[in-house]
């Protein structure tokens, strides 16, 4: 506490002592344009293909869309081309998971569902078993349309680990979803959203350009990032 | 505000590195590639300027309400079950981070890239506590490796070669030697990949902090800086006072600007948002995350009206990449944690009148500033400076009036590397007594600081002139 009041009254006194002070001579940003909840349809098409093009810029992989009912067949046909044997998969998305979990395992996969664990050992368990994952899939609460950016919310059924350690990933994003810019998709997130979850952009997959400036990826994070568009019924 | 990490002599070093051909290269390709990426960004965006002007705007607020902003975030991140600790200095702040390592019996800790880590030497108090200490950038790992310093804000390991780091790895971890970039990261991925997973203390820094919701945000490209604010139960985030931003909505306007300056992305592959611990539900996330928020020298500046503007920084690093001395000399001449033309500013602030050279090393060409995201006036502020330094007599060596012209030169010199030798000559001469074995062993006050806890090599031109049997 000590060491909180001399810090802040440091600060207080050099703001007073400068003369400098300017409460409200900034009035800082541009008001964020308040943008609409879903975007316009007329505009997704535009959104969709500049999401597209730039994810493909920073080494992202544009798997196309899907409707709901073909979903999880394509969900498959990514997982054939990945080559993934173990998919873990995330939950509390706009879609239900379920179906997607059972066709993978249908088709002779081990699948890794994500939930509320027992205790710290199942925690632990979990998180190694997450890491032996081939790939991962998770639907992202909104895109970025103008860097190509995925924004993903952790929650329980859906954790950090999964877009984080195994070796590829896949982020389904609704049409619907995918704002102009930066500013757009965090009024779309809301304070409400980034106070109670831990949120990530994601563009691209990892990189580094750490050794003389050449770009290699998957220094970390995912080797490979795989985005599809699902088309909700209603369009 | 004494610190270790003046220990460096910035004559020898500078005339060390000029006379580097190799190193010119490579800070020449790396910074060349960097402007040339960046500048092909920010033509492709045309609010580039608005975005700035914004941003600019934003910090100047920011800064103008630090007290109530910074008393702001400390309410809002408690509220979300965050700890947090004001350091006033340094060893403050080292003392609380070592403190939660011993209460909570930490062993090994991961590191995401962090400057303000460097700058409260962080990693040898953690190690004589006993927790071993993982730089994770690659760029950080390589050259802890090398057990060197950072010589970039950016691009720690900006001076190697990928030869440099072949043979690093082949003599360290006994692999075939390669010099593909792809194979040395995918070892350092699988070195890093098991310590992430079996660390306890995870430890990054801050790009911005938002008072209104009492969230960090972290922006990086690999993912370590993700790895050690999720996987390790306990996570301290180190940040500087004037990391603190008003809104949400503020937020947007930095993103845009960043990476276009730094490295000519878009934006980071991650932007990280972490706003409350781990809760009962949940997998992952730290189960206490402590946020260290540093003075250190900062409010000093603020009460500076001329000096206060250096606290608008993004820490971006497009300076570096634009400055004729940075891109000479590279980033170890400088000697501190903060280098090129902002950490000139930054070090002697921050660390001391020991610093107090640095200053005189630019030519006031003004590259800084036109590149400078947030249009910080670095040249007025090195004018500004050099006069205080000035005033408050400088220290330098007995005797060494010439050598302190040629500093005071140096401007002009940079350019001329031949000019730079002969005056770095008598630098070295005024040394000489003092040379062992081509290395500095000790040297007179106010010097003696700098040969403290390091030697260093002696000027190239030293040895001519070697004492006949062993030196001093
Ligand atoms: S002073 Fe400006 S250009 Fe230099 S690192 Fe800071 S924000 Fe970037």
């Amino acid at each position: 506490m000590g060491a909180f009041v001399r810090v802040l009254a440091s600060v207080k006194t050099a703001l007073e002592g400068g003369a400098h002070r300017e409460p409200n001579a900034h009035p800082g940003a541009r008001v964020m344009p308040s943008a609409p909840v879903v975007a316009p349809a007329a505009n997704r098409a535009a959104l969709v293909s500049s999401f597209a093009r730039e994810l493909e810029a920073v080494g992202g992989h544009f798997t196309g869309s899907a409707t709901p009912e073909g979903l999880s067949a394509q969900i498959i046909e990514i997982s054939d081309r990945v080559g993934a044997l173990t998919v873990a998969i995330g939950g509390d998305g706009s879609f239900d998971s379920e179906p997607v979990a059972g066709a993978l395992e249908q088709s002779g996969r081990d699948v890794i569902r994500c939930g509320v664990t027992a205790d710290e050992a199942a925690r632990r368990a979990l998180i190694e078993r997450i890491a032996r994952a081939d790939l991962a899939i998770v639907e992202a609460q909104c895109a970025i349309a103008s860097t190509g950016t995925l924004v993903v919310t952790a929650t329980p059924a859906r954790p950090s680990a999964l877009t984080l350690i195994p070796q590829a990933l896949l982020a389904i994003v609704r049409a619907d979803r995918i704002r102009a810019d930066a500013a757009e998709a965090i009024v779309a997130l809301g304070a409400e959203t980034i106070a109670n979850h831990r949120v990530a952009f994601i563009t691209g997959p990892s990189r580094t350009a750490d050794i003389e400036k050449l770009i290699v990826v998957g220094v970390h994070g995912p080797k490979q990032l795989h985005a599809l568009v699902l088309w909700p019924a209603d369009d | 505000m004494a610190s270790t990490h003046n220990n460096f002599d910035f004559f020898a070093a500078s005339e060390k590195a000029i006379g580097d051909t190799e190193l010119r290269r490579k800070l020449a390709n790396a910074s060349g590639h960097h402007l040339d990426a960046a500048a092909r960004t920010r033509a492709e965006f045309p609010r580039y300027d608005e975005e700035r002007e914004a941003a600019r705007r934003i910090k100047a607020e920011a800064i103008g309400r630090l007290d109530e902003l910074l008393l702001q975030l400390k309410q809002r991140l408690e509220t979300n079950g965050c700890q947090v600790f004001f350091a006033a200095d340094a060893a403050a702040a080292r003392n609380y981070i070592v403190g939660i390592a011993k209460r909570n019996g930490l062993k090994r800790a991961v590191k995401g890239k962090s400057m303000t880590t460097e700058e409260i030497e962080l990693n040898p108090a953690l190690e004589r506590a006993g927790v071993e200490v993982f730089e994770t950038d690659l760029g950080e790992y390589i050259v802890q490796l090398r057990h060197e310093r950072p010589s970039h804000i950016l691009t720690p390991a900006i001076h190697l070669s990928k030869e440099d780091v072949g043979t690093l790895f082949h003599e360290r971890f006994g692999m075939t030697y390669t010099n593909e970039p792809e194979r040395l990261t995918a070892v350092a991925r699988d070195n890093l990949r098991s310590i992430f997973m079996t660390a306890d203390l995870g430890i990054t820094g801050v790009n911005f902090a938002i008072a209104e919701t009492g969230t960090l945000v972290l922006v990086e490209n690999e993912g370590n800086g993700r790895f050690s604010s999720t996987l390790p139960d306990t996570f301290i985030a180190v940040m500087g006072i004037e990391k603190v931003i008003p809104r949400l909505a503020d937020l947007s306007h930095f993103l845009e600007i960043l990476a276009r300056a730094g490295t000519g992305q878009k934006i980071t592959t991650y932007t990280n948002f972490i706003t409350c611990p781990r809760g009962h539900s949940e997998l992952d996330g730290p189960r206490e995350i402590h946020v260290v928020i540093l003075d250190n020298g900062r409010s000093a500046m603020l009460a500076d009206p001329v000096m206060r503007e250096a606290l608008y920084c993004l820490r971006c690093g497009a300076c570096l990449n634009a400055c004729p001395v940075y891109r000479r000399i590279g980033g170890h001449a400088y000697g501190y944690p903060y280098q090129g033309p902002i950490g000139s500013i930054l070090s002697p602030n921050l660390f001391g009148s020991g610093a107090g050279f640095l200053p005189f090393a630019s030519t006031l060409c003004g590259a800084c500033r036109e590149i400078c995201p947030v249009k910080i006036d670095i040249p007025k502020m090195l004018l500004h400076m050099r006069a205080k330094e000035n005033r408050n007599h400088l220290k330098w060596p007995r005797g060494a009036s010439r050598a302190r012209r040629a500093v005071a030169r140096f401007a002009r010199l940079a350019k001329r590397p031949r000019t730079v030798r002969t005056l770095s000559r008598i630098a070295a001469w005024m040394i000489r007594p003092v040379v062992r074995d081509g290395y500095v062993r000790w040297m007179p006050p106010p010097f003696s600081a700098w040969t403290r806890t390091r030697d260093f090599p002696a000027p190239k031109s030293a040895p001519r002139r070697k004492p006949k049997s062993g030196g001093v």
